[in-house]
């Protein structure tokens, strides 16, 4: 039980799978986020200053390195 | 050895560092200035900061001595270890910390619980980060003495004497900004020894098929996720609920020394910036500093130690010039490190501990003075300390490991405090206590519950399980803080509020 033993029989492609999954699930968690939230204390809001797009780039390159390796 | 030309780089690079870190201390009048940079950092000092205090002189050689062992699963620590989050990190807890206005985690959560959380907090933290500094210190001086051929006291001497220069002086603002330029190098230095490498082994590609080539013990060294029952100690199963659940996020939102730059951006938009351009940097870090340690497989087969693969590759590979780049790089590490942990470790001491217990009521002047001499003293116990580590080999193991006892409770009580408003003064402290006893009993039992080699990532997953469940069972039997003392420190709940009594009144509204 403590070893995580009753995982043993996922498949290294599915564990992958769930990883890649997490990732996506944060970048969807991050664009239900109100924009008012994320540009706070922004003066005069560019579209450079949404982070929701930073972490999309940030998410989409880690998606990348898990799919390669 | 060093030519003449990689000492002028390495001294060359020494003065620079010590000049630009003393120039802060002008811009240090109050405490506020000393402690959190006067509130005035941009995100791209903050992250670059952030990615450099994370990674030491040791890691350098460490990091890519595990990648020759093990392969790129080692990479975990810094992708899936690091990203998700310290994105959870930019958009719930930082911003919260920062509107807070608190200098220290233990301060968040001694408003959120009570005292007895916030002073249990800050002396584990103060009491690790003295003792780790003796170690670093002797750690690094080890490894220069073995690549250089410098007598371990001038590498501690060098070192201790510019870092607390310009930390005593400048405060986090200097530690900020000399990271900058240290994350520079450093990334210089081992993007020269990774193209070289690469160079030598035909490309990524001649890498790869050699690497393969040299047998079955080989096959898993590229793969990222390795199965659950892997003798390794980084089965998937570990890596996702050990590391990237607990570990990372204990680390990225828990500890002092990585929050406090956080904490020192000019707005909150730039303390969420900070940790997603971190995030972006940390990606690269795998690529510079473990890879070097799979080039080695192929360069210097069947090394019974994978630690002496790239200083041998240093040795073997580097011309002139470049060598002296990399040394830079590996003071670079060991800087950012100990300017760091004096840094927060005098935060805590002054804010924490001082001003809370020992001296309340005292001018801002005071609390200055004191967090510079604090500075001091912990840099001459670290130096003094520092040849313990000679003496009692396995330290520096038993340190990271009593460390990570902490990790998981403080992560439990964390996130039970940021989301849940019914967390009581009570729930938190014995779920910290009750979680780090747990740790230390799965460790001392660590043979009869686990079957891996070194099971580090399961007791951390599970002594934060065991935090968790003792946090909400107390706090269901005990009395919770008022609503209104919670909001700025609870995520959302001053909004949620004003919606439901926004709400409540539309309802009676109609009724009347």
């Amino acid at each position: 039980m403590l070893n995580f033993d009753w995982l043993h029989s996922v498949s290294i492609g599915m564990a992958k799978g769930i990883i890649i999954s997490l990732y996506v699930l944060i970048g969807v968690a991050v664009w239900f986020l109100k924009r008012e939230y994320i540009v706070l204390d922004v003066e005069s809001p560019r579209p450079w200053h949404n982070l929701k797009w930073w972490t999309t780039g940030v998410l989409t390159l880690i998606i990348a390195i898990y799919l390669y390796f | 050895m060093l030519s003449g030309i990689d000492y002028a780089i390495v001294i060359a690079y020494l003065l620079g560092v010590l000049l630009l870190g003393i120039y802060f201390r002008k811009f240090v009048q109050t405490s506020r200035d000393y402690f959190l940079g006067g509130r005035l950092m941009p995100f791209w000092a903050i992250g670059m900061s952030l990615v450099v205090s994370d990674i030491g002189a040791v890691d350098f050689v460490g990091a890519a001595g595990q990648a020759y062992r093990y392969g790129v699963v080692v990479a975990n620590f810094d992708w899936i270890g690091c990203v998700p989050a310290m994105i959870l990190a930019a958009f719930v807890f930082v911003p919260y910390y920062w509107r807070a206005g608190v200098y220290t985690i233990p301060e968040y959560l001694g408003r959120r619980y009570n005292d007895y959380v916030r002073a249990a907090e800050a002396l584990i933290w103060i009491v690790f980060q003295a003792f780790g500094l003796g170690i670093i210190f002797w750690a690094s001086a080890i490894l220069l003495n073995t690549l250089m051929g410098w007598p371990k006291g001038v590498s501690i001497i060098i070192t201790a004497t510019i870092t607390g220069l310009y930390t005593v002086f400048g405060g986090l603002a200097a530690v900020v900004m000399t990271d900058v330029v240290q994350m520079i190098i450093m990334y210089i230095g081992a993007a020269a020894i990774l193209i070289m490498g690469l160079i030598s082994v035909g490309g990524w590609n001649g890498l790869v098929d050699k690497v393969l080539a040299m047998g079955p013990e080989y096959q898993n060294h590229f793969e990222l996720i390795l199965p659950a029952d892997t003798p390794t100690p980084y089965p998937w199963t570990g890596i996702l609920f050990g590391l990237t659940f607990v570990l990372a996020n204990a680390y990225w939102i828990g500890n002092q020394t990585i929050v406090q730059r956080c904490l020192g951006a000019k707005n909150e938009w730039h303390a969420k910036a900070s940790m997603l351009w971190g995030a972006f940097l940390k990606l690269f870090i795998p690529v510079l500093v473990m890879f070097p340690g799979l080039i080695a497989v192929v360069i210097h087969p069947g090394l019974e130690n994978g630690d002496e693969a790239v200083p041998r590759m240093i040795r073997d590979m580097l011309p002139p010039g470049l060598t002296g780049l990399l040394f830079a790089a590996f003071f670079a590490g060991l800087m950012s490190s100990v300017d760091s942990s004096l840094n927060s470790t005098a935060t805590l001491w002054t804010k924490d501990i001082y001003e809370r217990y020992i001296r309340r009521g005292a001018s801002d002047r005071h609390y200055l003075i004191m967090g510079r001499l604090v500075t001091l003293i912990i840099l001459i116990l670290g130096v003094l300390t520092a040849p313990l580590s000679e003496k009692f080999p396995g330290m520096y193991v038993y340190v990271q490991t009593l460390l990570s006892f902490f990790q998981g409770p403080t992560l439990a009580i964390l996130l039970f405090g940021m989301f849940w408003s019914r967390t009581t003064p009570a729930g938190g402290l014995t779920g910290l206590i009750g979680g780090i006893a747990l740790s230390a009993f799965l460790y001392w039992k660590k043979a009869v519950f686990f079957t891996i080699e070194d099971p580090f990532l399961y007791i951390s997953w599970w002594s934060f399980v065991g935090a968790c469940i003792i946090t909400v069972t107390v706090s269901l039997f005990t009395q919770p803080k008022a609503r209104e003392e919670l909001y700025g420190l609870v995520f959302r709940l001053e909004e949620r509020d004003v919606a439901l009594q926004a709400k409540l009144r539309n309802r009676l509204d109609r009724n009347n």
